[in-house]
């Protein structure tokens, strides 16, 4: 086990020492946390247009009628936040960057948004009554599935941003004038390459940077959502756990864009009105389904810590079980531990692989509605997968399933550590005793 | 003593703030605490900190935080896990003394 814990440290812990400082990546990782509020509050605007209620009310009582009548107006705020995602991380991705190269923040975010905004061409349309809407550009390509595109065009402008004051290439003003004047100056040479650069790729070669991408990030997408991509994850978040590192915090900060892929698709098409949404596994399968009570899915861990006979072990338990309720697992992580405990590492990394298959299957068979939407990662895990799936009691129940399951799963190793702690306990009494 | 803890969101170390200003009291120590997340961090450590403590669960950014502490001035270390638990508060407040060189 020692050298199974020294394999984790010595593999893992190099690359990302390395990561957790790389600019791009803590960029795009910036970029997605920043977009969380935004998705969370659209994201319930679903849920009001599509409310969880039985069909014959929808039929018979105004309220759910107004609803159904006004279904366009009530999923405007959706459209424009979640809808949009990729255009709000574009401009956090590039604030991110740029900060990191100690360029100017505003100056990078506004940049890395025109250097987006260039990578479409818009069009002349015309509305349903006939009149013209003047030059548009499709949402579509603002939501998840502009994301990479987004990130693309961040690095690109703050890169050239970089490059111009590396090389000195920039407009010094004198001295005396306001420092914000003078950094929208400096702004000024870069922005007339990236406008430059991106005229050519998309409007001068017709080069059609979101095809691209859709092209080689589709089967990117399609190969994270299958079950083998999903155990992969999960067993690479709970191994750097068992090492006592942030598992999702690490694997996160690259699947982050994935998932929120997937879940902008599957509120695309649930507001299109699909039966089936195209995705299983965007973040709030992992969330609801599996780190019940925090990552291991400890929560039915720390109600079976609660008869245990060791003390610590119990009083652990009552200190935690709150805590676990709001998924917050570091003070078993680190109190009971897990962290380099051979009693649990067995349970921990492989109940949450057993609690994949199984959501997993349940989910592709259609027996539970799959996640579309955003709630916070602090609400109990019931409520939490009831909301995710448009309000799907059947959810409530899986998630309820999940959480006597992987109880079940670390009952018996959680036996054995109890009886040695008690023993423990036991002897230290007794040669206290002596002492007195 | 004024202590600045930092964990991935900020909520796991709230928890650890509560047990390291409980322990402070048993001790007679007067400690002000606040838990931050990963991302507020260099905003938060200019407001007059003693010392910086980083959850064990992010170590591997911890070569991040200590050049943001060192430019600000600031003592920093890595939690040691025992520490990291309600029950740990013992170990934490020793941890925090021998940071600052009490």
């Amino acid at each position: 086990m020692d050298k199974f814990y020294a394999f984790i440290e010595n593999v893992f812990m190099k690359p990302m020492t390395k990561m957790a400082e790389q600019r791009h990546l803590k960029a795009v990782r910036d970029g997605m946390v920043s977009t969380i509020p935004l998705t969370i509050v659209g994201s319930f605007f679903l849920i009001i247009a599509f409310p969880p209620v039985p069909q014959g009310w929808k039929e018979s009582m105004a309220l759910f009628i107004w609803i159904q009548n006004n279904i366009g107006d009530i999923l405007i705020p959706f459209r424009l936040s979640m809808g949009m995602v990729a255009v709000y991380a574009t401009y956090n991705i590039g604030h991110s960057l740029a900060k990191g190269y100690k360029l100017d923040g505003v100056s990078g975010g506004t940049l890395s948004l025109l250097a987006f905004f260039m990578s479409m061409i818009p069009s002349v349309a015309t509305g349903s009554d006939g009149a013209s809407l003047g030059y548009v550009v499709p949402v579509s390509k603002l939501g998840g599935a502009g994301l990479f595109v987004g990130i693309l065009t961040a690095f690109i402008a703050v890169e050239t941003m970089k490059l111009f004051r590396d090389r000195g290439i920039t407009i010094k003003m004198p001295e005396g004038v306001p420092e914000s004047v003078a950094r929208s100056f400096e702004a000024l040479f870069p922005t007339v390459a990236v406008v430059i650069l991106m005229w050519i790729v998309v409007v001068f070669l017709k080069f059609d940077i979101h095809n691209l991408f859709n092209a080689v990030f589709s089967p990117l997408t399609g190969l994270v959502d299958t079950p083998v991509g999903a155990v992969v994850l999960v067993l690479l978040i709970t191994m750097l756990w068992t090492a006592g590192i942030h598992g999702v915090s690490v694997i996160g900060a690259m699947a982050r864009p994935i998932w929120l892929e997937m879940l902008t698709a599957n509120a695309d098409a649930m507001q299109a009105g699909a039966e089936n949404l195209p995705y299983i596994t965007p973040e709030p399968f992992f969330q609801w389904f599996i780190w019940i009570g925090g990552s291991g899915g400890t929560l039915g861990l720390v109600i079976a810590m609660l008869f245990a006979r060791s003390k610590y072990l119990k009083d652990l338990g009552r200190a935690s079980i709150l805590p676990a309720v709001f998924n917050i697992n570091e003070p078993i992580i680190f109190g009971l531990p897990i962290m380099l405990n051979p009693f649990f590492t067995i349970p921990f990394i492989l109940g949450p692989v057993l609690t994949t298959i199984i959501t997993y299957t349940v989910m592709s068979m259609n027996l539970v509605a799959k996640p579309v939407i955003l709630a916070p990662w602090t609400f109990p895990a019931p409520i939490g997968a009831y909301l995710t799936t448009g309000g799907d009691i059947k959810a409530v129940l899986l998630c309820l399933f999940n959480i006597a399951f992987m109880g079940a799963i670390y009952y018996p190793f959680l036996k054995a550590y109890d009886k040695k702690m008690a023993a423990q306990e036991e002897e230290e009494i007794e040669s206290k005793g002596e002492v007195i | 003593m004024k202590v600045l803890l930092v964990c991935s969101g900020g909520m796991s170390s709230a928890m650890v703030v509560k047990s390291l200003i409980n322990e402070g009291k048993k001790l007679g120590l007067e400690i002000d605490s606040k838990a931050v997340g990963s991302s507020e961090f260099s905003d938060e450590i200019v407001n007059g900190w003693d010392a910086a403590l980083v959850a064990p669960q992010i170590r591997h950014k911890f070569k991040e935080f200590e050049s943001i502490s060192r430019e600000a001035g600031v003592p920093i270390d890595v939690i040691e896990a025992r520490g990291y638990s309600p029950l740990g508060g013992k170990f934490l407040i020793a941890q925090t003394k021998k940071l600052l060189g009490l």
